[in-house]
């Protein structure tokens, strides 16, 4: 993911919130400290589709805006 | 060769602090560094003293130490060791272990940050193991020999410190582990009835080697009834058969650890390691029906799909796929008892031998003291 943010792409970790501190430490490791990272609720796993949904729902809109961001 | 007092000039390489048990302690805790215990404090003394049997250059790393990649140099390999309160004479055998997990196929990074409770298991064979005085006996994962403790101990020490593994931010376990603060321990070659592990692995048997796994604590086998391999192997396996493990959906290496009695059972059987392991790979097992149905559906019939994606509820799931997979060794004391070490799955364990700046292998710790 850190090689596709250098190569200009448009790029997000999508983790969810207890992650989230080793999801900016390793941004900063691997060179890339403004890495989005696209913070959903816990737990990411062992979901019924209802909450896949649910979570789906929070990151797509952040997707979006990365997307447009890019674009503009 | 950069000197210990140049290198220790260099920003960021040392810190001041009250020459006091307690203050140092205090400045630890307050800094995040450490395991929670008191450590030794790393005074420039003490770490020179350490490096004592290091023949590599000082400041040049041996190996980088995920999550954070921190550089692991002799220097800061050392200055750890010290801190968990390790003999000079050690300090080969912390560097080598360090060298081996951070090897690509053993996947630190995973092990080290991953939900799971793993640690670096270490095993040491060959000579070096009976100089250090690494148990291999009685309690030889538990308490009472410095060897064990101090050098597992540095280890984990290096991994928080240099690593980066802080709980909660690098190392996200869920539960953590006691072998998250020392696991290690050497095989019991002097009772095996088989060859020991490194020379399994292609070695001599007069080196001395290091094996990492990626491992969750021992599984106690208690099997006081049994007078045949057969018997012995049977409740091993039944042991091993089980629908938590993450062996059962990798391509996985898990330890089988026999004390010499159960060994010296199966071995009177006629059983040779490769017999042994082919015997616990086919009766390791648990039907398709053990499995929760959406573990079923999500795992089973999609990890190993060529295998269940149509498989009844009687069909069997294997702990592990290929018997040479399993990582067999004799370790512990007197009792009828075996364990079983399951592990993350999605590592491989590596053995290194310990060999000196010339590439010879190394036949005592002396070998690299330095003139």
């Amino acid at each position: 993911m850190a090689e596709l943010r250098k190569r200009g792409l448009v790029t997000a970790v999508v983790c969810s919130d207890p992650f989230l501190a080793l999801g900016k430490n390793q941004a900063r490791v691997f060179g890339v400290p403004d890495l989005p990272l696209v913070v959903i609720p816990h737990p990411l796993g062992g979901l019924a589709l209802e909450a896949v949904k649910e979570r789906a729902a929070v990151a797509t809109p952040r997707l979006i805006e990365l997307v447009k961001e890019r674009r503009a | 060769m950069t000197g210990i007092a140049e290198l220790l000039e260099a920003p960021g390489a040392a810190i001041e602090a009250e020459d006091d048990f307690d203050a140092v302690n205090a400045l630890v805790r307050e800094r995040g560094w450490g395991d929670g215990l008191p450590i030794v404090p790393p005074t420039a003394e003490r770490v020179r003293g350490m490096l004592a049997y290091c023949d590599r250059p000082l400041d040049e790393p041996v190996a980088k130490i995920a999550p954070r990649y921190g550089e692991a140099t002799p220097l800061r390999l050392a200055a750890n060791a010290v801190m968990a309160g390790c003999e000079p004479r050690y300090f080969p055998l912390l560097q080598l272990a360090i060298e081996a997990m951070c090897e690509e196929p053993f996947n630190l990074y995973a092990v080290q940050a991953t939900t799971h409770l793993c640690a670096p298991l270490v095993i040491v064979n060959g000579p070096v193991a009976r100089e250090l005085d690494i148990n291999s006996g009685h309690n030889a994962f538990g308490p009472g020999h410095r060897a064990n403790a101090t050098i597992g101990r540095a280890i984990r020490l290096a991994l928080l410190n240099i690593g980066g593994a802080t709980p909660g931010s690098g190392d996200m376990s869920t539960f953590g582990a006691p072998s998250k603060y020392s696991y290690l321990a050497a095989e019991n070659e002097a009772e095996s009835p088989w060859e020991p592990l490194h020379v399994e692995r292609g070695f001599p048997a007069e080196t001395s080697t290091v094996t990492v796994v990626g491992a969750e604590c021992p599984h106690n086998v208690n099997d006081h009834e049994s007078l045949s391999a057969e018997g012995i192997l049977t409740t091993i396996a039944g042991t091993m058969g089980i629908a938590g493990a993450n062996d059962v959906f990798y391509t996985a290496q898990p330890v089988v650890v026999m004390a010499p009695e159960h060994a010296a059972t199966v071995a009177s059987g006629g059983f040779s390691k490769t017999d042994a392991k082919r015997f616990l790979q086919e009766h390791a097992n648990l039907p398709v029906g053990k499995f929760s149905k959406e573990n079923i559906e999500r795992r089973l019939r999609v990890t190993w799909k060529e295998r269940y994606a149509n498989a009844g509820m009687d069909a069997l799931v294997y702990t592990v796929q290929k018997p040479e997979d399993i990582i067999l060794v004799v370790i512990g004391g007197a009792g009828k008892h075996s364990a079983y070490i399951p592990t993350f799955g999605a590592t491989r364990s590596v053995t290194h031998a310990l060999k000196r700046r010339d590439g010879q292998h190394a036949r005592s710790m002396e070998d690299f003291r330095r003139p």
